[in-house]
């Protein structure tokens, strides 16, 4: 154990030297060589070391500024707070969901479907999932989607597996859909200034569309495990205890919870609208609506304030989120972005439906190995940068959103969700999904679903 | 007074290749909810409890999914209590078992007891041996005992 350690640290000190070397060839000057090997240790740190990554990011941000690459002000204001608050309220706010029964409630309208038919199940996952996680986070979504589908599985007495994946793939295509569903929705409209009305406008049509071609796939790829389903529903009928499993006491909480989220929703909707009526700098409120809604629900429940800030956000992926924006900011405050910049119309020249397709597929391909944040947050000052360059951003912001969120369906560790459901999946049946079980279907949807966001990025104007 | 002077000696434990059938039945023969596990060394290895069967039978999610209540048993469960019936003990008990040693402190013992929220703690020798167990229960007929309230 302590060799293969061992190992992985000297693979990870070669690859921040081979990162240097690399600068430097670019064209790279010392504070940006600096700069860019502490960001890539970072991203190779997510990669090798897991358990480590908020630790190398410490010690990375704190190399930054002892080393005078970024001052103190400028460290804080790349560290992107107002995405982690952002952040922060949506959590309490889902922890509110949780405790009031929501996620539960959800399962049981899953498990009270009358005349199911496999097809119809199918169709239901790949459907909750995407909605589901275009509401809520896609981690929390694919845990309760998880949860009902070993529940009906278990029932029908049929393997679980094929179905998890589908509710994989599918949450992570749902999760493109809105502000929402991913944190580099949000990330890309803090950055970007599109609202979530561009999101609904824009990506969510997009994110059906995909959709719609992953249900096709998926029902030729499974269909043997479809039509096992169908002869197990045949065969056992009603499922009446499936029906009865659960309740969700008490309703009137239930009720109030379901009303303050749909609050939240609405007037997250209507953001853009408000603050063009109020004058207020564009995201604003998409921004402070959740800390509005949060705040209200901690005087509401107020025994229970301190649990939802201490239990329900995940502190140790937000603060690792923060310190990584600080350093992919540092990138555009070297200017090392720029060169990036520079050098990428280089390869691709100046046409944009090659540079939308080079930010889509290196995105996707990318956020297949690496954590989706860790990449879109190393993109961004980039494409920041080429907007000097005269380039038309918007086209090439919904390339890194859909290329960061349909890569994570390629591979098992593409992304959270995957990890999540896999470990669900694991620890309750001791059913371990092997790399290229995963992979080949990942692979199929992960590209099909690219090449057609591909396709409709460079044919529709509307896009632009 | 120290630990050694009321905890309960010759304790009976666990083998690592006890099933988890045999276990149970020793549990509730004994009326008692954990036992040590012990290897071939008689160094402790794991802590075999009630708590840790219940968890296994229950999905793991339970807690992340919040607020609901169970109408009916899920038909899963059935089967997997016949698979936990036939696994070992080394494959549910808890690994991470905290100890302490019989020269303790009762104050010591109560406050781990307390801060790492467990009932029963394994007493072991110098050469962590164990020699005895001692729950919550034991502390608090000890500290009435000295004060003289009965």
């Amino acid at each position: 154990m302590t060799n293969r350690i061992a190992l992985k640290f000297i693979f990870l000190i070669l690859l921040i030297i081979i990162a240097g070397f690399l600068g430097n060839a670019i064209g790279f000057n010392p504070t940006q060589i600096v700069a860019t090997s502490i960001f890539f240790t970072s991203i190779f740190a997510t990669l090798l070391f897991w358990n480590f990554r908020l630790a190398v990011a410490f010690l990375g941000i704190s190399l930054l500024l002892i080393t005078k690459t970024v001052d103190l002000e400028n460290a804080i204001k790349f560290a992107s707070l107002e995405v982690i608050l952002f952040l922060v309220g949506m959590m309490v706010l889902v922890g509110l969901l949780k405790e009031v029964g929501f996620f539960a409630w959800l399962i049981t309208l899953f498990l009270r479907v009358r005349n199911l038919t496999a097809k119809r199940f199918i169709l239901m996952i790949s459907v909750f999932s995407a909605l589901l996680a275009c509401c809520v986070d896609e981690v929390t979504s694919i845990m309760f989607m998880v949860a009902a589908i070993l529940e009906i599985c278990d029932y029908f007495e049929v393997e679980p597996i094929p179905f998890i994946i589908i509710s994989v793939l599918a949450t992570n295509i749902g999760s493109s859909g809105t502000v929402l569903g991913n944190p580099i929705g949000i990330l890309i409209a803090s950055k970007s200034g599109l609202t979530f009305e561009d999101f609904i406008v824009k990506a969510f049509p997009l994110m059906c569309l995909c959709l719609l071609f992953i249900i096709f796939i998926i029902s030729i790829w499974y269909r043997k495990a479809i039509k096992r389903l169908d002869g197990k529903i045949k065969e056992l009928q009603a499922n009446e205890i499936l029906i009865r499993l659960i309740s969700v006491p008490p309703e009137k909480q239930l009720k109030r919870g379901l009303g303050i989220f749909a609050l939240t929703l609405f007037f997250i909707s209507l953001h853009h609208r408000l603050e063009n009526i109020w004058g207020l700098e564009t995201n604003t409120l998409l921004l402070s609506i959740p800390l509005i809604f949060a705040g209200g629900v901690m005087i509401w429940r107020r025994n229970r304030a301190r649990r939802y800030i201490e239990q329900e956000v995940d502190w140790w992926t937000l603060l690792f989120f923060l310190i990584l924006f600080a350093q992919a900011g540092t990138l555009k405050y070297t200017g090392a972005t720029d060169v990036l910049a520079k050098k990428m119309i280089g390869v691709t020249g100046s046409n944009p439906n090659i540079l939308i397709g080079a930010i889509l597929w290196i995105s996707a391909i990318g956020s297949s190995i690496l954590d989706n944040v860790v990449l879109v947050a190393a993109f961004i000052p980039i494409v920041q940068s080429l907007q000097a360059l005269h380039f038309n951003l918007q086209p090439l912001w919904w390339a890194l959103l859909f290329g960061g969120c349909l890569g994570g369906n390629i591979t098992l560790i593409g992304s959270t969700a995957n990890i999540v459901a896999l470990g669900i999946l694991e620890k309750e049946k001791n059913i371990r999904i092997t790399f290229f079980k995963w992979f080949w279907i990942g692979l199929s949807v992960g590209l099909i679903t690219t090449a057609i966001v591909w396709l409709v990025l460079i044919a529709l104007p509307f896009y632009r | 007074m120290k630990v050694k002077d009321i905890m309960t000696r010759g304790v009976k434990s666990l083998s690592p290749h006890t099933t988890i059938r045999e276990a149970l039945n020793l549990l509730l023969e004994m009326h008692i909810s954990g036992l040590p596990v012990i290897n071939e060394n008689n160094k402790i290895i794991g802590m075999f409890t009630e708590k840790d069967v219940l968890r296994n039978l229950l999905p793991s999610y339970i807690d992340k999914v919040g607020n609901f209540v169970y109408e009916e048993n899920p038909k899963s469960i059935k089967k997997k209590i016949q698979d936990l019936l036939n696994l070992k003990v080394s494959q549910v008990m808890r690994k991470d078992v905290l100890i302490v040693d019989e020269d303790t402190a009762l104050c010591e013992v109560a406050r781990i007891m307390l801060t790492q929220r467990t009932r029963r703690l394994p007493v072991v020798d110098k050469d962590k041996n164990i020699v005895g167990i001692v729950a919550r229960e034991d502390i608090l007929k000890a500290y009435i005992k000295e004060s003289s309230i009965i």
